[in-house]
């Protein structure tokens, strides 16, 4: 059974439960993940922005931290970690001199990067390949009164170093869940923006961009969005305060699937989301 | 407009040079979740851009208002990568030392570095104090959220670090050097 790098990213450890229910899930699942030994960070959108050539340093110090250990997978539960990797993978594939001033960077630790470079996947990707996805199928149904599901994926995790017939549009994940027995609304709002970091110095001009997100899941009949990357979660479970009154509850994916596994809520983390799931539980959408 | 000068700063790099194909239809502009908050709007700027004026462009706020979403780049009809062309802009103001009349993304950005370099991992709560130094009221803004997250067991007072931080030091050096330069 093939053992993948893990990358958790800096934000993983203290987002809403998607630690918990991902080592949760991973049991039944039989997904073995090993964190990358001795990660920094990516850099994200902060690294490139302020040079181009430390950005690239950061991403190539975790593909050759994975190369070392003999992985040709990373897998990512974020989506600017993913996104982030994905292009600087792209950039010294595409540029050698690029790769070889990475490399020169990283000699005096020991690491060097060698083509063609790991292969970086989102644990969502994961789940909807063989052979996980077998082991979904005909796990036990969630019981009627889990409130209707939205499926948020973000923006970069579909844009735009993606691969595959489902870049512009996904959904996988609407698929999984179904199938999983949860009931799972269509809206329009799936791949925008919800203003990442941008809504800490920007918050007046990214809080429309969280509403209009949550008014399109609302009016579509959505009562609990589900997210796959911490930025996400974070900005629209903590955003919709000052939306007005019943906000939707905001879950990582894993969580809801771990509730389909019937695992214990408790063992999810469901606890630490701002928006109760238990106030859209009963609810009929 | 003529061919481009190989030496041009902007020009020099492949993936600029994608504007002189711009069509100017707008799908960029249209599709920025941002492009209200903007000086130029990208189809704008890459008009500017090529009339000559890329020192208005680099004063401008619009590669800090970029929020790396790609939708632009996804929907451009002549495949233009808009939002790496922003991020040169970034770098290009940064090096500069053009400072736009909004820069609170820049600080940020470089809050999050700073804290990235001394830890080798970013800690929220450690960036958004770095932050804060220069713009409190952001920080204050978000009081409320923090106290909720802090009882959660979700905001990590103590950083995040990996185990030599200096690795990552020397991988952020010129990231960091460029802040006390602007």
């Amino acid at each position: 059974m093939k053992t993948y790098a893990f990358f958790p990213g800096c934000a993983y450890e203290s987002a809403a439960g998607y630690a918990e229910s991902v080592a949760a899930l991973n049991i039944p699942l039989g997904i073995r993940l090993t964190e990358l030994d001795d990660w920094t960070c990516c850099g994200a959108t902060a690294a490139f922005s302020l040079d181009e050539g430390d950005g690239l340093a950061l991403c190539g110090r975790l593909f050759a931290l994975a190369q070392k250990e003999g992985h040709t997978d990373i897998v990512t539960v974020c989506n600017a970690c993913y996104t982030t990797l994905r292009k600087a993978g792209k950039r010294m594939t595409a540029d050698p001199p690029a790769q070889v001033e990475v490399s020169r960077r990283l000699a005096d630790q020991g690491l060097g990067l060698a083509l063609p470079l790991p292969k970086v996947l989102h644990y969502l990707d994961l789940l909807v390949a063989e052979p996980f996805d077998r082991r979904l199928t005909g796990k036990r149904q969630v019981e009627h009164g889990v409130g209707a599901v939205a499926v948020y994926y973000g923006c970069q995790y579909s844009r735009p170093w993606t691969t595959g017939p489902e870049a512009q549009h996904p959904t996988m994940l609407q698929r999984l869940l179904a199938g999983l027995g949860f009931d799972v609304v269509e809206h329009s709002a799936g791949t925008l923006c919800c203003g990442a970091s941008h809504a800490v110095p920007y918050a007046d001009a990214c809080g429309p961009m969280i509403g209009r997100i949550v008014g399109e899941i609302r009016g579509k009949g959505g009562r609990i969005i589900t997210t796959i990357c911490p930025m996400c979660q974070f900005n629209l479970d903590a955003g919709q305060r000052g939306l007005g009154k019943d906000p939707l509850p905001v879950t990582y994916f894993t969580q809801l699937i771990g509730l389909a596994l019937d695992i214990d809520p408790a063992d999810l983390g469901l606890n630490k989301l701002l928006i109760p799931l238990s106030a859209m539980q009963k609810k009929a959408p | 407009m003529n061919e481009p000068d190989p030496d041009d700063p902007f020009f020099a790099h492949p993936e600029c040079r994608q504007i002189l194909r711009c069509i100017q239809c707008g799908a960029c502009s249209g599709s920025c979740p941002l492009g209200a908050e903007m000086d130029y709007a990208p189809r704008a700027l890459f008009a500017m851009i090529r009339d000559g004026d890329l020192g208005g462009a680099l004063k401008s706020n619009t590669p800090w208002y970029c929020v790396s979403c790609y939708q632009c780049m996804d929907r451009c009809p002549q495949e233009i990568p808009v939002a790496d062309i922003m991020y040169r802009l970034k770098q290009m103001a940064v090096e500069a030392g053009c400072r736009p009349r909004i820069h609170k993304l820049p600080d940020f950005y470089r809050a999050f570095v700073q804290d990235v370099g001394r830890n080798g991992r970013m800690t929220e709560s450690h960036v958004m104090a770095r932050y804060s130094l220069k713009h409190p009221g952001d920080a204050a803004a978000n009081t409320v959220t923090a106290l909720k997250l802090l009882a959660r067991g979700r905001l990590n007072l103590f950083p995040n670090r990996s185990r030599d931080p200096s690795h990552v030091a020397a991988l952020t050096a010129r990231c960091r050097k460029r802040e006390t330069d602007a």
